[in-house]
């Protein structure tokens, strides 16, 4: 029937049309990253009409059928998994390198090795004037570094803090898109374009989701996604068409409090975990710098009080404060440095005092010591967490390479489906071409 | 039909990440040769992070210590010049008592020596408060003030402490700064505590005074001078002792500096040639895996069908 044979390739021209159409889709986003590539599927048309036991066939052609989206749910989880993983251990890892610089670089360790040299060269010659403004002047640049100390791990804290109620929002707007993308998929149709891109919007979503947050997504059959928060204890965020708020408040050491939808929560993974870690560890930090400070206070103020000044008075506080926030020198003039033991005369060249100071600042657990340890036990740490992240991301790098090569666009690929496609046109436009010459000798007839 | 598809955006995204591994190892080799230190930060390599700090503090307080021992070794020089100066003096003395005992001389010799002695008393007393190169008085011990006083009577009594403390010039070693006046200058004499100015002062006193026993007076004293002497001199060998002992506290200094500064050097330093050699094989790699790209990437079925 040469009407078939019209509709035959009326329907082949249809096929490769919408497949060239869906070729040069993927092509035109071979860059998109959140795009999984689309194929048509196509089946056999086939018309069976029957009366009594006599059944007659009729081909129909082809049918265009569903897009069908090259979907991936256990790579798509590996690659979220994974950059929860990493982004946990690298904002950790970029807090705390922060911190370490601060530190390393506000020189406490130095100052107090320079008040260490300042005080010793004191000794050879206590009555010299010279050296004993240079040893309180010297207490001044520590009791400076400290605060610089103070000040630069507080801007690193607050960078961290920063961060956090930016990304927050992002978050929320996260999770509000999914549950608009939840509400959308219940409506739209199986296998087509619109429910494709639906798809590719939710799981660029929870990518972007995972990246904050180690989540739990629950797949449902109609497309939709419930989304759970890992973490004590596990809390939805996404249920349906719903989704709570995540709430974040800092505490007054600046350590960071989740809640969702009003219920307190602590987040197992993702760049949150890492960003509340990175804050204990700076609260933590914090702590210990202050008490170094403060156990240089009390050393020097110690030492002062149990000998006398230059004039045989007894010696007063040398520095003033509580932590390295506050740490300043109050002697007022480097006369009342007392490096003689108390009973001593005026004007006596009597180190005991000093020795006294000295000793305990060079003690194994004196302030330098301490402030070794500290820095060693940073840099170990910051060590090892730089080593975690680089591994993880190379997890996560080939999490995601995998990702691509399931649900990216192969331009090669794409390039010899064009061929391919190309050339079926043109065989379907032959079809219509034979059917109508077909037509033409039926009609020539006389 | 079932091929493994390789995705553009995978390959583009595994070069860019290799590549940007190749340039951030330049970055640090480069870094590496510009300060000379193997470690940037702490974290670098936190063992030697540490090491690193404790040789810091270690070459802090040892240029201190270096220069305490100098100023130390001056100011036991000082002492000790003094010292010298004194003894000579003594000396002197007591060829003059000798001289003064003899019969030959006569009371007005005795007289001119009786003179002279007076202004060797008034020499040793300048000396024995002579002061450092700083201005610190050598025999006053821990006190600041004048090692010895004279009152109207013309009595010299010692007023400084009988400790004079120690300074640090090496981790563990103290040495003291010298000795306090009452060592140097005070003695016993027949069981009754004396001095070198009480002697000469008596000595010149009985001279000037040109009476009978001058000469007696003078044979007398040559025990008070003689002890005198020996005191000064025992003084003496133990401040050049203790000299020695900072001449050889130096040198062990030099030797530990040089020492710290060699450990310091291999812990932290960069090994230039092998920082030079590793820069030019990740630029080399760096160039090849950029070529590379640029080759891969135009072997594109779109190219070939064009």
């Amino acid at each position: 029937m040469p009407s078939a044979i019209f509709s035959i390739g009326r329907s082949g021209l249809a096929a490769a049309r919408a497949s060239i159409e869906l070729t040069a889709q993927n092509i035109a986003n071979a860059a998109n990253a959140d795009y999984s590539r689309r194929n048509l599927t196509q089946s056999e048309l086939v018309l069976t009409g029957s009366i009594g036991i006599n059944a007659a066939d009729s081909l129909g052609g082809v049918r265009s059928g569903a897009v069908q989206r090259s979907e991936s749910a256990l790579v798509q989880r590996q690659a979220r998994d994974a950059s929860s993983a990493l982004a946990a251990a690298q904002t950790e890892f970029i807090a705390l390198r922060e911190a370490e610089s601060a530190i390393e670089t506000s020189g406490v360790f130095t100052g107090l090795v320079n008040f260490e040299a300042a005080l010793t060269r004191l000794e050879s010659n206590p009555l010299e004037p010279a050296l004993r403004v240079v040893a309180v002047e010297s207490a001044r640049a520590l009791a400076g570094n400290f605060g610089i100390a103070s000040s630069t791990l507080a801007s690193a804290r607050s960078l961290v803090q920063g961060e956090a109620s930016a990304e927050v929002l992002g978050v929320n707007e996260l999770a509000a898109e999914l549950a608009g993308i939840n509400r959308d998929l219940v409506g739209v149709r199986e296998g087509t374009s619109g429910r494709a891109a639906l798809l590719d919007a939710r799981d660029a979503a929870l990518r972007g989701l995972a990246e904050q947050f180690a989540i739990t997504p629950t797949f449902n059959a109609n497309g939709t996604v419930d989304v759970a928060l890992a973490g004590t204890p596990p809390t939805a965020l996404v249920t349906g068409a719903a989704a709570r708020a995540v709430s974040i408040a800092f505490d007054a050491d600046g350590t960071l409090d989740f809640a969702v939808g009003g219920a307190s929560f602590a987040p197992s993974g993702g760049a949150f975990a890492g960003r509340a870690a990175a804050l204990d560890q700076l609260a933590g930090l914090q702590s210990d710098l202050d008490s170094l400070a403060a156990s240089a206070i009390s050393i020097a103020n110690t030492a002062q009080a149990s000998g006398v000044g230059l004039d045989g008075t007894p010696g007063q506080p040398l520095f003033t404060g509580t932590g390295a926030a506050d740490i300043r020198v109050v002697l007022g003039s480097a006369a009342g440095l007392a490096t003689a033991p108390t009973g001593s005369p005026a004007g006596s060249r009597d180190t005991g005092n000093l020795a006294g100071l000295l000793s305990a600042l060079g003690s194994q657990t004196g302030p330098a010591a301490r402030a070794d340890t500290l820095l060693l036990s940073l840099s170990s740490r910051v060590s090892a967490l730089g080593t975690r992240a680089d591994g993880l991301g190379v997890v996560a790098a080939s999490a995601q390479s995998e990702l691509l090569r399931e649900t990216g666009v192969d331009l090669d690929v794409e390039a010899a489906n064009l061929v391919r496609l190309q050339q079926a046109f043109e065989a379907n436009s032959r079809v219509i071409q034979v059917a109508a010459d077909l037509f033409d000798t039926l009609l020539a007839l006389r | 039909m079932n091929f493994i598809s390789n995705s553009t955006g995978s390959f583009v995204n595994r070069s860019l990440a290799q590549m940007a591994e190749l340039r951030a190892g330049i970055d640090r080799n480069r870094a590496q040769i510009a300060t000379g230190n193997r470690i940037e930060r702490g974290s670098d390599d936190p063992a030697a992070a540490a090491q690193l700090r404790s040789f810091a503090r270690r070459e802090a307080l040892s240029n201190v210590e270096s220069d305490n021992a100098a100023q130390l070794g001056q100011d036991l020089g000082s002492a000790s010049t003094e010292l010298e100066a004194v003894t000579a003096l003594l000396q002197r003395a007591r060829e003059l008592a000798v001289q003064a005992a003899s019969t030959p001389t006569g009371p007005d010799g005795r007289r001119a020596i009786g003179f002279e002695l007076q202004q060797l008393a008034e020499e040793l007393f300048t000396r024995a408060n002579g002061t450092t190169l700083t201005g610190e008085p050598l025999f006053a011990g821990l006190s600041s003030g004048a090692a010895f006083t004279r009152d109207a009577g013309g009595v010299v009594s010692y007023a400084g402490t009988a400790t004079i403390g120690a300074v640090p010039v090496a981790p563990g070693t103290a040495i003291e700064r010298g000795l306090p006046g009452n060592q140097v200058f005070e003695f016993d004499l027949d069981g009754a505590p004396s001095s070198a100015f009480a002697v000469l002062g008596g000595l010149a006193a009985a001279l000037s005074g040109g009476g009978a026993d001058s000469a007696a007076a003078a044979s007398a004293a040559l025990a008070g001078i003689d002890a005198a002497l020996d005191t000064s001199s025992r003084a003496q060998t133990i401040l050049g002792t203790r000299l020695a002992w900072v001449e050889q506290v130096q040198g062990q200094q030099a030797d530990r500096s040089i020492a710290l500064a060699e450990r310091r050097s291999r812990v932290g330093d960069a090994d230039l040639t092998e920082a030079i050699a590793r820069l030019q094989q990740s630029l080399t790699a760096l160039e090849a895996s950029q070529a590379a790209f640029a080759r891969v990437s135009e072997l594109n079925l779109f190219r070939a069908l064009g």
